[in-house]
């Protein structure tokens, strides 16, 4: 190591902790503060932006805290700012001290940004959208996620307690606009089937007829259609696209 | 591929508050000053969505620079290869001429593991400095196979242990990387009054012919010889005054205004942006 990158590597730890590691020597004081200062602060409000949720469940007091054990102990590797919020979730996996769902939560929350940025194509739509002879096709920016709190409802007031698994479909509308549709499990997996497998409409219902064994094939097709066709008022699904 | 002297005239700095502002008074006569825009592709490679929409929309009607800010040429841990093959793929993708690049460094190894801290951060000014990001600069330039501008950045704490002063240092790193030069007037300004020196005497040594374009910006006071460099607020008049020198000593030469935070309507910016336009039209006579 260089002489220069000794000095460099005492400036950042100080800038990191102020606190556990000393300013290099000889540097005045006022002028630190200035790095104390503004590069905590950018940190800060990019967490603070991206998790406002978690930010309120902690209170301020112990978000800052735990914002400034993230600046000191984590090392992020991206230099894309809006992955920072990625760096934080790698971090709070670490810390041991916070509410079960927090975890989930801050996920829910990077979900959120996420999707909104997230490149996606479009597939090659039919011209008539058929849900059951083709397969129905999801916003192409979506994620179907699987936790075990409702994570979409937590806020001051609520807490939950107890786990509770909770399926949500979050997705990107054609307005660029972010929704969420809170799954049953049965939806869940169905949309799953489909996305996940090359499957039509009718093939995934009846697949899925089977693993829940459902006593009335046709049943489960004709609701499973009313469900297909919901969602794509809702602009979840955009269309349809022939199996191969 | 987009070419250089693309980027000429009046330039503004691109952010999100401003996009749908300037989307609106295109090809109005009162933003007609603006010539082309500047970006952080740390903000942009690999965004999707209206992001993505919004780039595309400007890449078809204005020149864009790239002014990144987390290469980290002077930190302490290996350049980010991988970062800049994909700042490369997306200069080539949206046909972006330039890239430039800040004089100092966003990371550092703690615990044995590299990591950036984001932000713009004071290269000590030895030899040793001198030579080690030279070489990355070479190495950037290698890989993007074009030439990139460093810029001379503001400070707040001059390192006990630098042998040179900063215009010394910014000459030797250009000479030895043969890179170009992105002069920032506003840092020139603001350096000059927290470390005492001045700022016209600095100017006068600049290497004309490495400068390829400038930024011009405001900066907060928080005592009298301590300036923070916030892009938050007016242009103020030795700034303006060091700008017209510098075109008088070197002729004139694209200049971006930044605005980063504090950013008011359009409407409101443009008179710096039209001061810009008349200091070079000024300097032209």
């Amino acid at each position: 190591m260089l002489d220069f990158q000794r000095y460099q590597l005492e400036f950042t730890a100080h800038i990191r902790s102020p606190k556990t590691a000393k300013k290099p020597a000889n540097v005045p004081d006022a002028r630190m503060a200035v790095y104390r200062e503004i590069v905590f602060n950018n940190i800060f409000g990019s967490a603070s932006a991206c998790f406002p949720v978690c930010r309120t469940i902690l209170g301020n007091r112990a978000w800052l805290k735990l914002t400034r054990q993230f600046f000191a102990l984590h090392q992020a590797t991206t230099p894309i700012f809006r992955e920072i919020p990625q760096e934080f979730l790698k971090f709070i996996a670490t810390v041991t001290n916070l509410p079960v769902y927090f975890q989930q939560l801050a996920h829910y929350e990077w979900v959120e940004l996420a999707i909104g940025l997230q490149t996606a194509t479009t597939p090659k739509l039919s011209k008539n959208t058929e849900l059951l002879d083709e397969s129905p096709a999801l916003a192409p920016a979506h994620m179907l996620l699987e936790y075990n709190y409702p994570v979409h409802k937590i806020s001051a007031k609520f807490k939950p307690k107890n786990e509770e698994k909770t399926y949500l479909l979050v997705f990107r509308n054609n307005k660029f606009e972010v929704k969420f549709i809170e799954l049953n499990p049965t939806t869940f997996q169905l949309l799953k089937l489909i996305h996940e497998n090359d499957m039509t409409g009718e093939q995934a219902l009846v697949s899925l007829s089977e693993h829940i064994q459902h006593p009335d094939t046709n049943a489960v097709i004709a609701f499973g259609l009313e469900i297909l066709q919901d969602l794509t008022e809702q602009g979840a699904i955009i269309g349809s696209v022939k199996t191969n | 591929m987009a070419l250089l002297n693309a980027i000429k005239g009046v330039g503004l700095g691109l952010k999100r508050e401003l996009i749908p502002q300037i989307q609106n008074l295109y090809q109005n006569s009162s933003i007609a000053n603006i010539n082309f825009v500047e970006i952080a592709p740390e903000n942009w490679i690999g965004a999707g969505g209206k992001a993505a929409q919004d780039l595309a929309w400007f890449t078809e009607r204005y020149p864009v620079a790239c002014h990144g800010l987390c290469l980290s040429l002077g930190g302490p841990d290996p350049l980010n290869i991988n970062f800049l093959k994909q700042v490369k793929a997306f200069l080539a993708e949206h046909k972006i001429p330039l890239y430039t690049e800040h004089l100092s460094y966003c990371s550092d190894i703690q615990h044995g593991k590299a990591g950036y801290l984001y932000d713009l951060l004071p290269i000590p000014f030895t030899e040793e400095a001198v030579h080690y990001v030279a070489k990355r600069i070479r190495q950037t330039q290698d890989i993007l196979e074009q030439r990139i501008a460093v810029e001379n950045t503001s400070f707040y704490v001059s390192a006990p242990i630098s042998s040179m002063d900063e215009i010394t240092f910014l000459n030797a790193v250009l000479a030895e990387a043969d890179c170009n030069l992105h002069l920032d007037i506003n840092n020139i300004y603001v350096n000059s009054i927290n470390f005492g020196f001045d700022a016209h005497a600095f100017l006068r040594k600049i290497p004309k012919e490495c400068i390829v374009y400038s930024h011009i910006a405001g900066h907060y006071q928080e005592a009298p010889d301590l300036l923070v460099d916030t892009h938050g607020e007016d242009v103020i008049d030795p700034v303006w005054e060091l700008l017209e020198n510098a075109y008088q000593l070197f002729g004139t030469f694209p200049t971006l205004l930044e605005r980063d935070t504090n950013i008011p309507p359009l409407p409101e910016l443009m008179p710096e942006v039209n001061k810009i336009a008349a200091i070079q039209e000024k300097a032209l006579c």
